[in-house]
């Protein structure tokens, strides 16, 4: 075939994308399933497991009971015997519910164990403030697991970051943390039809700018390359770093870009205080300090619970105009 | 497998190297060359080699902190498990997993053990999970103590159980005491048992010093599992005749638990039932004691880890 042919480009959402990297895993390997709270006939409260009880039936499927902690550990003694499982926390919230299971049985297990065993599962976790679900269902806590070795951190962005990510972590044989964003469902994008996967712990540079380094995932993704295109409009050519995985960390791409431009900002939703944005900051001030023009400033949610008003949540949420504004004064 | 002499020979000959074990890595102790905390097995061991003992090799165990007994009975080498607590490469988890916790052997299905309390309930009910899902005719069986039945995970993993007929079975190594507080203090009914009813399973109490019962209800709880007539829960009632660890002063409660000791109790009934002769008996036992010499002499020549063993294992 000619390489100027090119295959019309399919446009699907980003709850899509995990359905289908869901179904096509499920397909092609028998030990896959899927167990959470409601993702059964329901589908999953977001939807994001539609039509696969349809196709594979209650023994792949399974709804639980409300029990976070079997949902975590029962997934780990399943993943030591012999299955893959990929089980759903319907809140990310949630994790501080299964706390234990993720952070010392994920984590750990193998590890404590001599490396004598695997746990080659996936917990999808949809997160963020969407709809005014309140301070108990609107969070990212995605630093939390930063201190928990031995899982990995996943947060994809576009539909095809989601679809290639989550099949790469479904055939992981390490523990794998999901986060999917309640309000990017929704998202549409560019997914092939054809098998791929993307390696976990290799950034993205969703934007090649020369002036500003913003570094970011999940939905500050979005957020960031909104803002870089009004700073553009100003002559500020911003590049966009989307990291997609916090663990395994791509430092050298975090490193590659901050020394071409000399400035960084990070930005993600959570809470500024203890945020990964933290960590960023600290590698990249012990590694590439003298590269920095300017001091690093981080764009992130206010260290406040996030309020249950849906007008004061979007109030709440960091959003394109700050993060344009600490452009604007990084490259002063 | 019927409760024949030979079986409990060999039931006999497991609680005697359980407690001989014991009392030898007591020793090392003292010479100050374990690494970790230990938790003893004295009084547990008829319970713990009873139960495991109706196992088959490809069942899973989720054992518990207390002694070597269900580990010994699973198959555990006696070597890597001293090597486990002299923290070097000729333990089980090559120097990393050194004490009771975390000895491990998948190809005998020993499948670990829970710092955390109550915990290894979730995962030995996942494992169950997966054989019914599997399957297989595999039984996943979990130890814990009165104390973790008072646990959150404890409600989680028998409602999961009992709702989905899986094939676990939690073994209830009720001793008394969850460290220092009495269960009657603790905990509520005075039963744990009485509350596998309300989880749609049979809940069993037998006597943990005696082997014999154990293993006779343990099999009729795997039967139970393998037909997928789901779990039970077995409550066994003993004695804990140490400390809760090496190092308890052990100073709040009577001494009255010595009169429980399992070993003395088995062996005079191997005798009076005319199972074994004083000599059978004797020549087992030496047996035991050298095979216990050859093991600790073995993973005393160990060598101890480097720092790099520090960054091993942690991802595949």
């Amino acid at each position: 075939m000619s390489d100027l042919i090119v295959a019309p480009a399919r446009t699907i959402t980003i709850g899509a994308a995990i359905r289908e990297a869901l179904a096509e895993e499920m397909r092609r390997d028998e030990r896959v399933f899927v167990m959470g709270e409601d993702v059964g006939k329901f589908g999953g409260v977001f939807g994001a497991t539609r039509g696969l009880f349809e196709e594979f039936g209650p023994k792949r499927v399974i709804d639980t009971p409300i029990s976070e902690m079997f949902i975590v550990g029962g997934g780990v003694g399943a993943a030591l015997t012999g299955l893959r499982p990929v089980v759903e926390l319907q809140f990310a919230d949630f994790l501080m519910n299964a706390a234990d299971e993720i952070m010392a049985k994920m984590g750990k297990w193998r590890y404590m164990h001599g490396g004598r065993l695997t746990v080659p599962m996936v917990l999808r976790m949809p997160a963020g403030a969407m709809g005014g679900v309140g301070a108990e269902h609107s969070q990212c806590p995605e630093a939390l697991l930063l201190q928990a070795p031995g899982v990995y951190i996943v947060i994809p962005s576009t539909p095809y970051d989601a679809k290639g990510l989550l099949k790469s972590s479904i055939r992981d044989d390490n523990p794998v943390c999901f986060f999917e964003h309640k309000g990017m469902y929704q998202v549409s994008g560019e997914v092939p039809e054809e098998d791929y996967t993307i390696p976990l712990g290799v950034a993205d540079l969703k934007r090649v700018g020369g002036d500003v380094s913003v570094i970011c995932w999940g939905r500050m993704v979005q957020v960031a390359l909104k803002a870089a295109a009004e700073a553009a409009k100003q002559g500020i050519d911003v590049e966009v770093l989307d990291l997609r995985c916090l663990r395994p960390l791509d430092v050298e791409a975090i490193l590659r870009s901050v020394r071409k431009t000399g400035r960084l900002i990070v930005c993600h939703e959570a809470s500024k205080t203890g945020g990964a944005g933290a960590e960023i900051a600290a590698i990249v001030a012990e590694e590439a300090l003298d590269a920095l023009a300017a001091p690093i400033r981080r764009v992130c949610g206010p260290d406040v619970p996030i309020p249950q008003s849906q007008h004061l949540e979007r109030l709440w949420l960091p959003g394109s105009k700050d993060l344009l504004a600490a452009i604007q004064a990084i490259v002063k | 497998m019927p409760l024949t002499d030979d079986t409990k020979l060999s039931i006999y000959r497991h609680m005697y190297a359980a407690e001989r074990w014991e009392a030898t890595l007591l020793r090392l102790i003292e010479q100050g060359v374990v690494s970790g905390i230990y938790h003893a097995g004295r009084g547990h061991e008829g319970c713990e080699v009873g139960a495991v003992s109706a196992l088959n090799k490809d069942d899973y165990l989720f054992y518990d902190h207390r002694g070597v007994g269900h580990l010994l009975a699973k198959g555990a080498d006696m070597t890597g498990l001293y090597g486990d607590f002299l923290g070097n490469e000729l333990g089980s988890t090559r120097g990393l997993g050194a004490g009771i916790v975390h000895v491990c052997d998948p190809e005998l299905g020993i499948m670990g053990q829970s710092g955390t309390l109550g915990r290894g309930q979730l995962l030995a009910t996942g494992a169950a999970l997966s054989a019914k899902l599997r399957g297989t005719t595999q039984v996943a069986m979990h130890f814990f103590g009165d104390g973790s039945s008072n646990l959150g995970t404890f409600h989680e993993s028998c409602n999961v159980a009992g709702a989905w007929k899986l094939p676990v079975i939690f073994v209830v190594q009720n001793n008394g005491w969850a460290v220092s507080v009495p269960i009657e203090y603790s905990t509520a009914g005075g039963s744990i048992a009485r509350r596998a009813e309300g989880y749609a399973m049979p809940g069993v109490v037998v006597d943990g010093t005696d082997p014999f019962a154990v293993y006779e209800v343990a099999q009729t709880a795997v039967a139970r599992a393998r037909r997928g007539e789901g779990p039970t829960l077995i409550e066994a009632k003993l004695a804990r005749m140490r400390g809760h660890f090496e190092g308890d002063p052990d100073n709040y409660r009577s001494k009255d638990h010595q009169a429980h000791d399992p070993l003395v109790k088995t062996r005079r009934r191997l005798l009076d039932e005319n199972v074994a002769s004083e000599a059978r008996l004797t020549e087992l036992e030496n047996a035991v004691k050298e095979q216990i010499q050859a093991a600790v002499e073995r993973a005393r020549r160990g060598r101890m880890p480097e720092r790099s063993r520090i960054f091993e294992g942690l991802y595949v």
